[in-house]
């Protein structure tokens, strides 16, 4: 029978003055702690209001998955199980020993003063409590182990190096150092408890029960065993209890100060993450009272949402986006997370947040004397406020962004990049600080209706060669509204493709129509370029034009396109249904109303549109059709919602890539051409044919890969008639790629 | 230092020109229109000039039925100018002697030591509404400047015109003086749509009459046509695919990219 007497004393050998002083230290301790998270919250509340919420129903929802997926570390075990793994050890180690902490703090200070007869630290209680605690305690210190090997070995994630600044005006110790004390101090806070309990166990002389602290048991008989006596364990039990306590309440104190504030942000932040971030922009008007001076965008600190300021504070600088970043890769000027610490530290500077152990620049960048990237104060401007866009954060920085959203799906920690840096682009636009090719490309679609300085008028000149002409949507109602979008009408080398589309939706007999020249780009890419005048200006042109006709659904060849149509028009008024090609083609061969005449005998890889995976989470449909058409189908191996992007996104495609150290396009064609016997590069996206057509012959692969639409494979699987004049080529990938070799 | 800009809008050459009926104009049905690029290279050096030393930008264009007047003179405060007046009522382009007359009686109010404009435009080539404006007004002109810079009591400019040979010959002007502009120091700033569409919506846009009437230029359009092509030349026509492979064709026939291969 287990009795009261198993159990230990918990204030064994410390004095009443001792108690005091502990107690004292605690209320101290804690206060720190209570005004260094006020201080953080005082910070978000600078925000400016952005309704993240929405409805308290889904949000519920939501917020109860994110809670799940923190509880299980999903979204840290994500493409790392190593890291997930051994967080988790960490994360339910210290949870655990928490709780165990607060359990002992109710039964010493609250139940034995205040209800002594129910006391229930002893007996069965305190078996199954200390071996929990053993056993977490013990996890947590593996898990630490682990993730200090794991550091020590700088994995490319962990590499603070800068891609925008020169290694000699900064220095990253800080971070180093912080990352370094936050699992040291954990470590050393459960070495110190366990060497407590060990003494403990040691000068108690070993009572029975205590071998369920199995830890602290293995430790008292080493003790032991070099010839530790249970006398000569007592001053040393004595000296780690005040040890234990002090270092525990150090950490308490330094807490919002350090790393560790993640552990509270975080959660919070995950449970605050939009399921439509990136995919759908705030609109001008919701991003609360219109600044005095009429600014647009995230001119300033001020301008940023309390979501973005607890974003900032949730960086752990794990560096997951870092490495799936595009603008790294390629060597550009951009690392999503340097953005987030930057605004971290410059928001900490300016707000006088006490942040110990941070970077140190000597260009000035960071709250110092106040000259270094400060621009003219605007009028408006708080005072001692200096500019975020194209100030601390250079226009080169936001312009390097493909908005691929690679870095937000990678995030563990719900942070969400893209939005940020559209808004700081829309400073820039309304600034005026616009590069020529973006210029160029922004007055062409405002006055043109697309990017490619064309009539609007020849906006379906693509059609003039087609067999059988197109129904025009605004005459005759159709089940299809097929929005074709810039790059599908204008690029030529896309045009092909667009025919093909066109010829085989009237093969499978789909009811279908176009708008002709009623369409406008619809202007997802301005809107990520930051021109959101503009952008209005398309969306409201397009939704006037599609109210007048009378459709079902709307397809179309562009993920870019069928982002902004399904996500962003609601905001304008047109709310619809919207398909992408690779959906109705897997559709139509389900169905049978497109028959495979032939196989597709050969090996292709399936590159992934970031707005197709990653914004509309589309990756089944277009292998489900190169399954159906018999194509051997290799993945690359980043994939699906991991994909890489082609660089084109977010207005890239109009800017200037020749700075870039490698293009990432090219990057990727590397990474096919890697996969053993793939003869065909797939994409399902207009600028991706653009844009890796060009890649293929960039890097010389031409002759090992051949870069395809989706459609031009269907094509040849539906055995299409090519009945097309003759001069016209056959649109065949074999025909384009080798278009431009030269002979000789 | 006030600084006056006088613009106007040509037609947009994205769109495929057309002749109309009577032979003698512009199909105007499916025109789009377009600032004058010389009259943005203008605004652009006032702007810059402005920064520099101080002062005021006013911009006038003729209110003229084609094309979106607002819009040109919405996108001109867009850009930073202070005050914008739209000029007289006229169902189409005047000539050049009539937008003089018009300008120079609307600047009689408005205060200006610098008249800028752009040097000409795409659908006259006329180039004299500048000095027709200056013989009006009794000031000095110089067309064809680039380098604008005033001088240190703000009595006056120098300006640059580029000769052949890369020959430059500096001027300087008495204000006030009118200058036709030949390109600016930077190119023209980007006007943001939302500042556009809001200025649109809630600027002043003052509007002057004038009385009009005085000489006009006396020339008469008698036709208009599309250039004819000439014997000489080869018009390649197909896809873009038959296009490249022609001018290919052509070059290796004429033994260009043989010998730059090798």
């Amino acid at each position: 029978m287990l009795g009261r007497d198993v159990t230990r004393e918990l204030f064994e050998g410390i004095s009443h003055e001792g108690e005091v002083l502990f107690y004292v230290l605690v209320a101290l301790a804690t206060a720190i702690f209570l005004v260094g998270v006020g201080v953080r919250l005082s910070k978000y509340a600078r925000g400016r209001r952005q309704d993240v919420i929405g409805s308290p129903v889904s949000f519920a929802q939501r917020a109860a998955k994110s809670t799940i997926d923190t509880a299980l570390n999903r979204t840290v075990a994500k493409r790392d199980r190593y890291a997930g793994v051994f967080h988790a050890a960490i994360m339910w180690g210290f949870i655990v020993l928490f709780i165990g902490t607060a359990i002992l703090t109710i039964e010493s200070d609250i139940v034995r003063p205040l209800a002594p007869q129910f006391s229930f630290y002893w007996g069965a209680f305190y078996i199954v409590y200390s071996l929990i605690l053993d056993l977490l305690g013990l996890a947590m210190l593996v898990g630490i182990a682990a993730m200090a090997i794991r550091r020590a070995r700088r994995p490319r994630q962990l590499d603070y190096t800068r891609v925008d600044i020169a290694p000699a005006t900064t220095d990253r110790g800080g971070f180093r150092t912080g990352d370094w004390l936050f699992l040291g101090w954990l470590a050393v806070l459960g070495v110190t408890g366990f060497v407590l309990e060990g003494t403990r166990i040691l000068a108690n002389d070993y009572p029975w029960f205590e071998v369920f602290s199995p830890v602290g048991w293995v430790i008292a008989g080493t003790f032991g065993a070099i010839g530790l006596s249970p006398e000569s364990a007592e001053p040393i039990r004595y000296a780690m209890w005040w040890g234990h306590a002090v270092i525990a309440l150090v950490f308490v104190a330094y807490f919002p100060f350090s790393k560790a504030i993640h552990t509270l942000a975080d959660p919070v932040n995950l449970a605050l993450r939009s399921p439509l971030a990136g995919r759908r922009l705030p609109v001008l008007q919701s991003a609360g009272p219109e600044p005095a001076d009429g600014h647009i965008g995230i001119r300033d600190l001020s301008d940023l949402s309390w979501k973005a300021l607890i974003d900032v504070d949730s960086c752990t600088k794990c560096g997951r986006c870092h490495v799936a970043c595009p603008a790294v890769a390629s060597g550009a000027p951009l690392s999503p997370r340097d953005l987030i610490l930057d605004i971290r530290q410059e928001s900490d500077a300016a707000w006088a947040i006490l942040a110990p152990l941070s970077e140190h620049r000597s260009d000035h960048a960071y709250g110092g004397d106040g000259n270094g990237t400060a621009q003219a104060d605007g009028p408006g401007r708080s005072d001692g406020e200096r500019l975020l866009a194209g100030g601390l954060i250079s226009a080169d920085t936001l312009w390097s962004c493909t908005t691929c959203l690679a870095c937000v799906e990678a995030c563990p920690v719900g942070i969400e990049h893209v939005p940020t840096i559209v808004g700081m682009r829309r400073s820039l636009v309304d600034q005026g600080i616009v590069s020529p090719g973006l210029q160029t490309a922004f007055t062409s679609l405002a006055k043109q209706g697309n990017s490619f300085g064309q009539s609007g008028r020849a906006r379906a000149k693509w059609t003039d060669d087609l067999p059988t002409p197109i129904v025009d949507a605004r005459k005759q109602d159709v089940d299809w509204l097929w929005f074709v979008g810039d790059f599908a009408s204008f690029d030529v080398r896309v045009q092909e493709a667009t025919r093909l589309v066109a010829r085989v939706f009237q093969s499978a007999g789909m009811d279908f129509g176009i708008l002709y020249e009623g369409e406008r780009s619809a202007g997802n890419d301005v809107r990520r370029a930051g021109e959101e005048g503009l952008y209005e200006l398309l969306a409201e042109h397009n939704v006037g034009q599609l109210s007048r006709a009378r459709f079902r659904r709307i397809v179309t060849t562009d993920p870019h396109t069928l982002n902004t149509l399904k996500f962003e028009y609601p905001d304008f008024g047109g709310d619809y249904e919207v398909w992408h090609y690779s959906q109705v083609l897997a559709a139509l061969l389900e169905s049978g109303d497109l028959v495979r005449r032939r196989a597709i005998d050969r090996r292709v890889t399936y590159h992934d549109p970031c707005y197709l995976a990653r914004y509309s989470q589309v990756t089944a449909a277009p292998r489900d059709v190169l399954a159906a058409i018999g194509a051997d189908l290799r993945e690359m191996p980043r994939n699906g919602a991991n994909t890489f992007c082609c660089g084109a996104g977010g207005g890239r495609i109009w800017q200037d890539d020749s700075a870039l150290a490698e293009r990432p396009s090219e990057q990727r064609i590397r990474e096919a051409a890697a996969l053993p016997g793939v003869t065909d590069f797939v994409t399902a996206c207009p600028k991706d044919l653009t844009m890796y057509t060009a890649a293929v012959k960039a890097t010389g692969h031409d002759e090992q890969l051949v870069v395809s639409d989706l459609i031009e494979l269907v094509a040849a699987a539906v055995d299409l008639q090519f009945e097309v004049p003759p001069d016209d080529g056959q649109g065949s990938a074999e025909d384009a790629a080798t278009a431009g070799v030269a002979p000789g | 230092m006030d600084y006056v800009v006088l613009l106007k809008q040509v037609p947009d050459l994205a769109e495929e020109l057309e002749i109309d009926s009577a032979g003698t104009g512009l199909d105007r049905e499916w025109m789009s229109y377009v600032a004058s690029e010389w009259d943005e290279y203008a605004l652009e050096e006032a702007l810059q000039l402005r920064e520099a030393n101080g002062g005021t930008v006013t911009c006038l264009a003729l209110g003229v039925a084609t094309g979106d007047v607002d819009e040109v003179l919405a996108t001109c405060l867009a850009r930073g100018a202070d005050r914008v007046v739209k000029v007289g009522s006229f169902d189409e382009s005047p000539d050049s002697h009539a937008a003089a007359a018009a300008f120079a009686e609307a600047l009689e109010p408005i205060p200006h030591d610098l008249i800028l404009t752009g040097v000409q435009a795409i659908d006259d080539l006329d180039g004299q509404v500048g000095p027709l404006l200056a013989a009006r007004r009794g000031m000095p002109h110089l067309s064809v400047v680039t380098h604008i810079a005033v001088s240190g009591d703000g009595r006056s400019v120098t300006a640059h015109q580029e000769y052949a040979g890369g020959v430059v010959g500096e001027f300087e002007v008495d204000l006030p003086a009118v200058l036709g502009v030949q390109s600016s120091r930077e190119a023209p700033r980007y006007a943001p749509v939302s500042r556009v569409r809001q200025l649109l919506k809630t600027a002043t846009i003052e509007t002057v009459d004038v009385a009009g009437g005085g000489p006009r230029s006396g020339l008469v359009v008698e036709s208009m046509s599309v250039p004819e092509t000439g014997a000489a030349a080869e018009m390649i026509a197909g896809n873009a695919q038959a296009i490249a492979e022609r001018i290919a064709e052509l070059l290796a026939e004429r033994g260009i990219t043989g010998g730059a291969a090798r």
